[in-house]
C-alpha cells in the first residue's frame, strides 16, 4: 500500500484548446493527449466520418502556442487511421496510436513519418479486437485495452505480444467493454472497466489487486479513463456522469469535479474578432437553471458550457497536472492537486 | 392463421410501424389485431440501441453538432425500437410541426424537440401544443424570441393557428395578433447569445450549447386580449385551452392523422372515419392515443380500400428496408449515410422544405428520388449476406422439396416482402427475370451461395417495382 | 432581351462553406489588409498582381491567365441586404432568391422550366454530386443528380454486368405497362424518365475523347463530367456542382489556397477542353459563394462575414471588375465585415436575360439592374 500523503483539494488551472472544423490550430473531437519530454503537448483528434480528413495529432505547448500537426491521414493505408482512440509516446519520441476500427496500433514519429504498425482483428496473441486504451510503462512496454476481447494485452514497442489477461464478465479480472488504462509509479495497471462501471487494479503482469466503484448513485457510470499521480491518487473520467472523480490510494472518495472551463487563449482570440458573440456572451448565464426534463448529466452538460462534456481521457503530465480531454467540447481542462 | 390475417397485420405494421418480418407478423396475429393496436398505442420499453454504446462509437452523435449525425441517431432508434408506433408518431409530429435545421444550426435542440414529441406523442393534444410552444427549436424557427411585449412578432402566433391546429379560415387577423401577444415572453435561456450563435452558425469556442425554455415575465404582455370570442388576460396556455376546444382543431388533427396513417386521399368513406376520430378527440379530452385507436380499429382502415393507398415516405422506406435487412443493429461505420439517403430521396430529417412540411403522397416521387429509392433498398435487400435477407431466404427454403420455378420464386418473395400485391404485368416481368437467372434450389444440401444470390437479386428487383413504393 | 440560343449553357460552381474574398482578390497595396490579417494575410511578394491595387491569390495563376485573355469578370462586393451569416440560411437565399422567408423553389429550377417548359428533355439540368441543390429544385422540373457519370443510373451496385442488364430490362417492362390508377401511372412515367435519363447520360463518356488531363480531385472530375455531357450534345443547358469546404476558420492560408489551386486548375482545364471541342463560345461558368468572411483574422483563419466575390468566366464574357471593392477602413465596415454594394440577383438577372434569353424578373423575384459582363 502506498504511503498516504494528505489529500489536498484539486484546483482548476486553465483551459486549453478550441473547436475547429479545419486543420491547423484547434481540436476536432480530441480523444487523448500525451506529453513529449521537450514540453510539447500532443493531442489526438479522433473525428468522425463527416470530418474524417481532420484526423490528426496536433501539437502545442503549455503557453498555448500552436506547434503544428502530423498524421498519415484518414484511411486504411500504412499508418493511416479510421477511428483512433488513444496515444502514448516512448522515450525515443515515437508516438503509438490505437485504432479500434482497424484493430491495430500504428507508430509514427512527430514529423509524421511512418515507423511501424501491427495488429489485425482476432483473439490470438498479437491480434486485437477493438483496441482502445493505451499506456506506456518505462518507455518500453505498451498496455493495450481491447474492448472486443475484454482483455489487456502487453506489447513491446516493436509490436511483440508479451502476454495478456482478462475475459468477458463482471468478476475480478473480467471486463465488459473496457476503455482507458493508466499506470502508477510502481507499474501497477488500472483499467477503466467501462460497462461494469468500475476501475480494476492489477499488477504489471495481470494479478488482480482491487476494484473500485460500482453502478449507481454517487458511484461510477461508464468510466472512460484513469490515471494515477505520484502519490497514488486516482483520477477517473466518469464519462457517463460527465465528471471526474478523485480517489485516494485505497479507493476512498476524495473529490468530484464537474468542470469549470474558461476561455483558452485561442478562444479569447476568437472572441476578440467577433464582438457580437462576445457581447451577448457576456450578458449570459452559462450555468443556467434547466427545466426538469433536461435531467441527465449528458443533457445538462450539453446546455452548460463550463461543465465537462464527453470527458474521454485523463492524463497527468510530469508535474502532476491533470489534463481532462473533452471530446464534445474540443478542449482540455487542466487541474492540479494542492499537496499537503 | 389465414393469409388474410397476415395481410391485415402486415398492413397495420406498415402504417403503425416500419413493416415487419413474417416471424413478427405471425407472433402479432397470434396475439389478435385489437390487442396489437393496444400494444402499439401503449408503448413499453423501446429496447432500442443503447445510448452509451452509440456515443462511445460515434463521436459525432455524442457531440450532436452535425445535422446528419442527429438524423442517423434518430434512424438508429427507428431501426431498433420495439415501439415502432412511438417513432412513427414522432415522425408524424416532425412532419406537422416542421422545424428546420437551416435557421437553427442546432442539431441537439432538434433532437430534444423529437424527444418532446415522443414523450407526448400519444397523449393530450393540449399538452403537446403547450410543450411545442415552449420548445426552443420552435421558438427560434418561428422567431418567438423576437416576440416582445412592446414589439410583437406574429410568426409563431400565426403558424400555431394556421399550420399547427385549426387551419386557415377559422380565425381572423385580430386573433393572430392577440395570440402572438399571449406568447410574448416565451423565449429561451440566454436568448440573445443563442440567437446570435444560431444566426452565425457558430460552433465557437467550444461547440454548440443546447437550448432550454425560459419565460420572461417582464417581457410578457399581461393586458386583456380577445381571442376567438373569449376575453381575458390570457397567457399562452389560456390560448391553447381555447384552441383545443375548436371543432376546426379536431378536424385538422384527425385529418392529418388519417392522411399519415390511412390514405393519401380522403374519400367519402374516409370522411366518415374522420368524423368518428373527431368524436373520440372530444370524448377523450383530446387524447391522441384514443383517436389513433379509433382509426386503426375502423372498418375503413382494415378494408381493402386502405391497402397500399399511401406512397411510402423516404424515412419510412429507408427504415423499413434496414429493419427487414437486419443491418445497423449495432453502431455501424458510416451510419450518417442513412440520413443522407433520406435527403437524396427528398426527406432530409430536420430539413423540411419550409414550415409547411413536406409535400407527401405522389409528390415524394420524381425521377431522381425514384433512382435513389430503388438503389438504396435494392442494396439492402439484394445482399444475401445481410442477416435479415439470409433469414428470409432460410424461411423460404424451409421444407422445399424441389428447385423453385421462376413463378414460385416470385410468389414466395412477394409473399415474404409483404405480402405484396403485384399486377399481372409486374409478375410476368419478374418471372421472366427469374427465368433468365435460372432456378433456385433451396433444398438443404443443394442450396449454394449462387441460389441465395438469385433470390436476393429477385428481392432487389421486387423492391424496385411500382408496387413496393406504396405502403 | 437577346434571342434564345439553344446551344448556350451555364455551368454553376458553388464554393461551399463561404469563400474569403480578401484572400481571393487581395487588396495587396492596402495597409488595412495587412493590419487586419496579421496571421492569414498573403505577403505582397507572393500574390499575383492584377493592377496597382488588387492581386489574385497565389494559387490562381490559371485564372489569371484567363483574366489576361479578357475572359474573367469579377463581381466584387456582391451580397444582399441584411446579410445572414449562417451557411444554410444564406445558401437558401442565394438558391431561392428569397431573402425574407424560407422558400422552396430554386432559381435554376425556374430557369430550367423556362428553357424547357414541356419538360421534353429530362436532362436539361444536371447536377454533378449527390442530392438536389436547392437552386435546381422546382415542382415538376426533372433534374439528374450524378455522383459518377460512369456508374450513374439504376442498380449501380449489381456487380455482374449480365444481371444488371436483366434488372434494367425488367425495370423497363415493369414501369412500362399502363395501370388504371393515377398514382401507378405517375410512377410508371417517372420510372421511364429515370431510365431514359440514365441511358442518355451513360452515352456521354463513351463518345468523349480529349487531350486535356483533368486533375484527380472532385471539382476537376465534376467539370470533366460536365464537358463530357456538353460535348455529347444531349441538350443539357444547366450544369451544377460544388466544391469545398471554404469554411476556413482555421489553417486558412493552407486550406483556402489548396482549394483555389484545385478550382483554378479545373476551370482552366474545362475551358481548354471546350476550346478543343469548339464549344468554348457556348458556355459560361458562374462561381458563387454564400457569404464572405470577417476582415480581421482570428489568429488562424477567418470567421463568417458578409460581402463576397463572384466570378463569371468564358469566351463570351467581358472581362474586368464589376461592383466596387468594399473599403476595409474601420469606419466603412459593417460590424467588422465588408459592406455589400450590389445584389446577387443583378448577376443572376444578367445571366438569365443576356446569356440565356429568359425574362429574369420571375426567375429572381424582381427587377434588378444588370451588368455588362456578357458580350453582345
Amino acid at each position: 500500500m502506498t504511503t498516504a500523503v494528505a489529500a489536498g483539494p484539486v484546483e482548476y488551472i486553465k483551459t486549453i484548446g478550441l473547436t475547429t472544423n479545419q486543420s491547423g490550430r484547434g481540436f476536432t473531437n480530441p480523444y487523448d493527449c500525451a506529453f513529449a519530454p521537450d514540453g510539447r503537448i500532443l493531442i489526438l483528434n479522433r473525428c468522425d466520418t463527416v470530418r474524417a480528413s481532420l484526423v490528426r495529432i496536433g501539437m502545442m505547448n503549455w503557453e498555448e502556442d500552436y506547434l503544428g500537426e502530423f498524421s498519415r491521414g484518414y484511411g486504411r493505408a500504412d499508418g493511416q487511421w479510421i477511428l483512433p482512440v488513444a496515444i502514448a509516446m516512448d522515450d525515443q519520441g515515437v508516438v503509438y496510436v490505437t485504432d479500434e476500427q482497424q484493430h491495430r496500433i500504428t507508430a509514427l514519429d512527430t514529423d509524421g513519418n511512418f515507423v511501424r504498425q501491427w495488429g489485425e482483428k482476432g483473439s490470438g496473441p498479437g491480434q486485437m479486437n477493438g483496441p482502445a486504451g493505451l499506456a506506456m510503462n518505462a518507455g518500453e512496454t505498451l498496455y493495450v485495452v481491447e474492448q472486443g476481447n475484454n482483455r489487456v494485452q502487453r506489447f513491446s514497442t516493436s509490436g511483440e505480444s508479451l502476454g495478456m489477461w482478462g475475459e468477458s464478465g463482471d468478476g475480478p479480472g473480467q471486463f465488459n467493454m473496457p476503455w482507458g488504462v493508466g499506470l502508477d509509479s510502481a507499474g501497477n495497471v488500472y483499467v477503466a472497466d467501462w460497462r461494469n462501471d468500475r476501475i480494476q487494479k492489477f499488477t504489471g503482469d495481470g494479478q488482480f489487486i482491487a476494484a473500485y466503484g460500482a453502478s449507481g448513485d454517487g458511484q461510477l457510470s461508464r468510466p472512460s479513463g484513469v490515471c494515477v499521480d505520484s502519490d497514488g491518487y486516482m483520477y477517473v473520467s466518469d464519462w457517463g456522469n460527465e465528471r471526474v472523480q478523485i480517489l485516494d490510494p485505497d479507493g476512498g472518495f476524495i473529490q468530484s469535479l464537474r468542470g469549470q472551463a474558461t476561455l483558452s487563449k485561442w478562444a479569447q482570440d476568437f472572441m476578440s474578432v467577433n464582438p457580437d458573440e462576445r457581447n451577448t456572451r457576456e450578458m449570459s448565464n452559462l450555468v443556467p437553471e434547466l427545466p426538469p426534463h433536461l435531467d441527465t448529466p449528458y443533457l445538462i452538460s450539453s446546455q452548460t458550457e463550463p461543465y465537462f462534456w464527453g470527458p474521454v481521457s485523463v492524463r497527468l503530465d510530469s508535474e502532476d497536472r491533470l489534463f481532462v480531454v473533452e471530446s464534445n467540447r474540443h478542449r482540455i481542462q487542466v487541474y492540479q492537486r494542492r499537496k499537503g | 392463421m389465414s393469409n388474410a390475417d397476415i395481410a391485415l397485420m402486415a398492413h397495420l405494421m406498415r402504417r403503425a410501424g416500419f413493416g415487419a418480418s413474417r416471424d413478427e407478423l405471425e407472433q402479432r396475429v397470434a396475439r389478435g389485431y385489437e390487442n396489437v393496436v393496444e400494444d402499439l398505442v401503449n408503448p413499453g420499453s423501446p429496447n432500442a440501441m443503447p445510448d452509451d454504446v452509440i456515443r462511445r462509437y460515434h463521436v459525432d452523435m455524442a457531440e450532436m453538432r452535425e445535422l446528419n449525425s442527429a438524423g442517423a441517431y434518430w434512424i438508429y432508434r427507428m431501426v431498433t425500437t420495439d415501439n415502432p408506433l412511438e417513432e412513427k408518431m414522432a415522425l408524424f409530429w416532425h412532419s406537422l410541426f416542421a422545424t428546420g435545421y437551416s435557421k437553427l444550426n442546432q442539431a441537439r435542440a432538434l433532437m430534444n424537440q423529437i424527444d418532446t414529441f415522443r414523450r407526448h406523442s400519444m397523449g393530450s393534444f393540449h399538452t403537446m401544443l403547450v410543450e411545442l410552444s415552449k420548445d426552443p427549436a420552435m421558438i427560434i424557427w418561428l422567431d418567438n424570441n423576437d416576440n416582445h411585449k412592446d414589439d410583437i412578432n406574429e410568426n409563431y402566433g400565426r403558424e400555431l393557428l394556421e399550420l399547427f391546429s385549426m387551419g386557415i379560415g377559422n380565425y381572423t387577423e385580430d386573433d393572430v395578433k392577440e395570440c402572438a401577444r399571449a406568447f410574448t415572453g416565451w423565449t429561451l435561456g440566454n436568448a440573445e447569445y443563442m440567437a446570435t450563435r444560431a444566426s452565425r452558425d457558430s460552433i465557437w469556442p467550444y461547440s454548440r450549447i443546447a437550448w432550454h425554455f425560459q419565460y420572461r415575465d417582464h417581457d410578457h404582455d399581461d393586458g386583456e386580449k380577445t381571442f376567438l370570442g373569449h376575453t381575458g388576460n390570457f397567457n399562452g396556455e389560456d390560448i391553447i385551452d381555447i384552441i383545443v376546444q375548436q371543432e376546426a382543431t379536431a378536424r385538422f388533427v384527425s385529418t392529418r392523422l388519417f392522411q399519415f396513417f390511412a390514405a393519401d386521399e380522403v374519400d367519402a368513406a374516409g370522411e366518415a372515419v374522420i368524423e368518428q376520430m373527431m368524436e373520440t378527440y372530444f370524448a377523450s379530452n383530446y387524447e391522441i392515443r384514443s383517436v389513433l385507436r379509433t382509426l386503426f380499429n375502423s372498418d375503413y382502415f382494415k378494408s381493402e380500400a386502405a391497402r397500399f393507398a399511401r406512397v411510402k415516405g423516404p424515412v419510412e422506406l429507408v427504415v423499413g428496408a434496414v429493419r427487414l435487412a437486419g443491418t445497423y443493429q449495432e453502431p455501424t461505420f458510416g451510419a450518417d449515410q442513412l440520413a443522407r439517403y433520406t435527403l437524396y430521396m427528398g426527406q432530409g430529417i430536420f430539413q423540411p422544405p419550409s414550415v409547411e412540411g413536406w409535400h407527401e403522397g405522389s409528390e415524394w416521387i420524381d425521377s431522381g428520388a425514384l433512382v435513389e429509392r430503388v438503389n438504396f433498398v435494392g442494396k439492402e435487400l439484394g445482399d444475401p449476406g445481410n442477416p435479415g435477407v439470409k433469414a428470409l431466404i432460410d424461411r423460404m427454403s424451409a421444407g422445399v422439396k424441389r428447385p423453385l420455378s421462376a413463378e414460385e420464386q416470385v410468389d414466395a418473395c412477394a409473399d415474404l416482402l409483404g405480402p405484396m400485391e403485384l399486377s399481372s404485368a409486374t409478375r410476368t416481368s419478374l418471372s421472366e427475370f427469374a427465368g433468365e437467372q435460372g432456378e433456385a434450389d433451396l433444398r438443404a444440401g443443394s442450396r449454394t451461395e449462387a441460389d441465395d444470390q438469385r433470390i436476393a437479386n429477385l428481392l432487389r428487383l421486387l423492391t424496385a417495382t411500382r408496387e413496393y413504393q406504396l405502403a | 432581351m437577346t434571342t434564345t440560343n439553344n446551344s448556350r449553357s451555364l455551368v454553376v460552381i458553388q464554393l461551399a462553406g463561404a469563400n474569403d474574398p480578401l484572400n481571393t482578390v487581395v487588396p495587396y497595396t492596402d495597409g488595412h489588409y495587412y493590419d487586419f490579417r496579421p496571421n492569414v494575410g498573403i505577403p505582397t511578394d507572393q500574390v499575383i498582381p492584377i493592377d496597382g491595387r488588387f492581386a489574385f491569390n497565389p494559387n490562381m495563376a490559371p485564372i489569371k491567365a484567363l483574366w489576361d485573355e479578357g475572359k474573367v469578370a469579377v463581381v466584387n462586393g456582391i451580397g444582399y441586404p441584411n446579410p445572414n451569416r449562417s451557411h444554410f440560411r444564406s445558401m437558401d437565399i442565394w438558391h431561392t432568391c428569397e431573402p425574407e422567408k424560407v422558400a422552396t423553389e430554386g432559381w435554376l429550377g425556374r430557369v430550367i422550366r423556362d428553357l424547357d417548359p414541356q419538360g421534353q428533355n429530362v436532362i436539361t439540368g444536371v447536377n454533378f454530386g449527390r442530392g438536389l441543390p436547392r437552386s435546381m429544385g422546382a415542382p415538376g422540373v426533372p433534374v439528374a443528380s450524378v455522383g459518377n457519370l460512369e456508374t450513374y443510373g439504376l442498380f449501380p451496385d449489381v456487380e455482374e454486368e449480365r444481371i444488371r442488364g436483366l434488372c434494367l430490362d425488367a425495370f423497363g417492362k415493369m414501369y412500362g405497362g399502363t395501370i388504371q390508377d393515377a398514382v401507378m401511372d405517375y410512377l410508371g412515367q417517372t420510372g421511364r424518365d429515370a431510365l431514359k435519363g440514365a441511358d442518355i447520360l451513360r452515352t456521354a463518356p463513351e463518345n468523349y475523347s480529349s487531350t486535356v488531363e483533368y486533375a484527380d480531385n472532385p471539382i476537376a472530375q465534376a467539370l470533366k463530367n460536365a464537358a463530357q455531357v456538353m460535348t455529347a450534345d444531349l441538350g443539357t443547358r444547366i450544369y451544377y456542382t460544388q466544391h469545398g469546404s471554404f469554411d476556413t476558420h482555421g489553417d486558412e492560408v493552407k486550406v483556402h489556397g489548396g482549394l483555389w489551386n484545385q478550382v483554378s486548375g479545373a476551370v482552366s482545364d474545362f475551358m481548354a477542353d471546350l476550346e478543343e471541342h469548339g464549344r468554348a463560345d457556348d458556355a459560361i461558368v458562374l462561381i458563387w459563394t454564400e457569404f464572405g468572411r470577417r476582415i480581421r483574422d482570428n489568429g488562424s483563419g477567418t470567421d463568417h462575414g458578409s460581402g463576397g466575390t463572384a466570378f463569371i468566366i468564358g469566351n463570351q464574357v467581358n472581362g474586368g471588375f464589376y461592383g466596387e471593392y468594399p473599403s476595409l477602413a474601420e469606419r466603412d465596415q459593417l460590424d467588422g465585415d465588408l459592406h455589400f454594394n450590389n445584389d446577387f440577383r443583378s448577376t443572376y438577372s444578367t445571366i438569365a436575360d443576356r446569356w440565356l434569353g429568359l425574362d429574369p424578373a420571375p426567375i429572381v423575384n424582381g427587377q434588378f439592374e444588370q451588368w455588362d459582363f456578357i458580350r453582345n
